[in-house]
């Protein structure tokens, strides 16, 4: 224990002793951990986007005012069978109408240009799916004969169209940008890992008539390595709570202007509620990186 | 029991050139013993297989006890430990005030703070440097140098203390306080062994002298003198 707190601050002694080397690997560290850390960000924040969007997503079928009520109960029925519909409800002109009303309660003129009397809006089947991204066999459905003769010719089935077309996009989009994250994380780790590595190697070059003085005098293998895993683990440490505290910065000011079109709001929940999750998590990424790093050069240049 | 001994011990290095050819030798406990030879006589190869930066190619070596057939790489560091040395060179942390040098010897071995806190300044003011504990080594004259050296050689009491040409850095006043204080401790029990190229000074101290030459020990004698060659009548003895 007592050998265990002397490697500590000789290692810490290394790290203040090397500043400009130390702010260099801990910079790149830095780097390394905030791009990690973003790429799982605007994961997070895609997958609740599109978790969002796709929640809803009803597909409405627009029924004929001469449909009748066994007619909409077997076409609900055939819809059901489908292995992707979740769920099918019947909302009835009169919902419809309620509905509508409330979407527009402030507007007096449009909400006197309708009545119930004359109640334009048809009824209609409400298909929630399981994944909004195979509507083919719900759209066959509905193209059968039987069925089609039932729908309100004045309004199509609302899947078609623009929505399904931005829906597309945004999960296109969410996935290219997964797999950039992931490509740029690796390929980050293996820089700094790189830089890392160089680091602790010089610093054996310039500590060579220091390493050897240790040796003649006794010193164990892990007591002259040891400050050195330290000075690597510190990089790591330090750099987490820089990167953790960039990368929510980066949040709070980006946030707002992506706001509209993606959810970021879960993400900054996720942020203030586990600080500690995510600068421990960062913090054993970038010691994982820095050890291994300074293993690889030690066993390379620090021969005992 | 020897202190130290050597038992035919040959040591041949990778480019095949030959250090030591079978050589003997028996130290007593408490012995001051100095060793002389020119450049390459195999000096430094002796004493790096006493500190086991070399290791021998043949013959036995017993050290205070511990035979060196049995050390894995493990104990290097623990061997070394039993052995207090000191170079021509000093070779101090020179980032390190004089007090955390010596101390360093003794935080390798895993002693407390206390017990450093107590031993560093003692051992300091045996060397004579009890004022300069917080003294960086660049601040100091090369005579101090080497007694910050010697003191962090014996702060952990070894039985055996070497010295590989202490003074040959050293102006002759500097070079006779150090041999005076290898001789003090010398007095206090420990066995030193000293290899130097100094004539005065091994013709002044009146021990036994073991002169080697290639490889081999031409001379050995209770009150030696400095020369380099064989006498007639020993020459090929031990």
């Amino acid at each position: 224990m007592l050998q265990f707190w002397r490697i500590i601050q000789a290692g810490g002694r290394n790290f203040m002793r090397n500043l400009w080397l130390s702010t260099a690997a801990t910079a790149v560290m830095t780097v390394t951990l905030t791009i990690v850390v973003i790429s799982f960000i605007s994961n997070s924040a895609l997958t609740s986007t599109i978790k969002g969007v796709t929640d809803k997503i009803d597909i409405s079928i627009y029924l004929a005012d001469t449909t009748t009520k066994d007619q909409t109960d077997s076409f609900k029925a055939r819809l059901e069978k489908d292995d992707n519909v979740q769920s099918v409800t019947y909302k009835s002109k009169a919902e419809a109408l309620a509905d509508y009303r409330k979407q527009n309660a402030g507007d007096t003129k449009l909400l006197q240009a309708i009545n119930e009397a004359d109640n334009p809006l048809p009824a209609s089947l409400q298909v929630k799916t399981k994944d909004p991204k195979k509507l083919d066999s719900i759209t066959a459905i509905v193209n059968q004969s039987e069925n089609k003769a039932l729908l309100d010719p004045s309004s199509p089935p609302s899947y078609s169209g623009d929505r399904k077309a931005t829906i597309d996009k945004i999960v296109r989009f969410s996935n290219f940008f997964k797999t950039t994250g992931l490509i740029m994380s690796v390929i980050f780790v293996i820089i700094s890992t790189l830089i890392i590595f160089n680091t602790i190697r010089m610093a054996i070059f310039t500590r060579k008539d220091e390493i050897e003085i240790m040796k003649l005098v006794g010193a164990t293998k892990w007591f002259i390595r040891g400050p050195f895993l330290f000075e690597a683990a510190l990089y790591g440490i330090i750099a987490a709570f820089i990167a953790a505290a960039l990368a929510y910065a980066l949040l709070l000011g980006g946030g707002p202007k992506l706001g509209s079109y993606i959810d970021v709001q879960g993400t900054i929940n996720f942020f203030r509620s586990y600080p500690v999750v995510i600068i421990l998590a960062e913090m054993i990424i970038g010691v994982v990186i820095g050890i291994f790093s300074s293993l690889l050069a030690m066993t390379r240049y620090l021969k005992l | 029991m020897q202190m130290i001994l050597f038992d035919r011990v040959t040591k041949v290095y990778p480019n095949q050139s030959i250090a030591l050819s079978g050589l003997n030798l028996h130290i007593q406990p408490k012995e001051f013993v100095t060793i002389v030879g020119s450049s390459g006589a195999g000096k430094s190869t002796l004493i790096k297989l006493l500190t086991r930066e070399e290791s021998h190619t043949s013959g036995k070596i017993i050290v205070g006890g511990l035979d060196y057939d049995t050390i894995t790489p493990k104990d290097v560091p623990l061997v070394r430990r039993r052995i207090g040395v000191v170079f021509q060179d000093f070779k101090l942390l020179n980032n390190r005030r004089v007090g955390e040098n010596v101390a360093f010897a003794l935080e390798v071995s895993g002693a407390k703070n206390r017990e450093i806190k107590r031993a560093v300044p003692k051992m300091l003011q045996l060397v004579g440097l009890a004022a300069k504990e917080n003294v960086f080594p660049h601040e100091l004259s090369g005579g101090e140098r080497q007694r910050v050296a010697i003191a962090r050689a014996l702060i952990r009491q070894p039985k055996i203390l070497i010295a590989d040409e202490p003074t040959g850095n050293l102006d002759p006043k500097n070079a006779w306080e150090i041999i005076e204080l290898l001789l003090k401790i010398n007095r206090f029990g420990t066995t030193v062994l000293l290899t130097t190229h100094n004539k005065e000074i091994v013709n002044a101290l009146k021990r036994r002298v073991i002169t080697i030459n290639r490889g081999r020990i031409i001379k050995d004698e209770e009150q030696g003198r400095y020369t380099l060659e064989a006498p007639t009548n020993l020459k090929g003895a031990k």
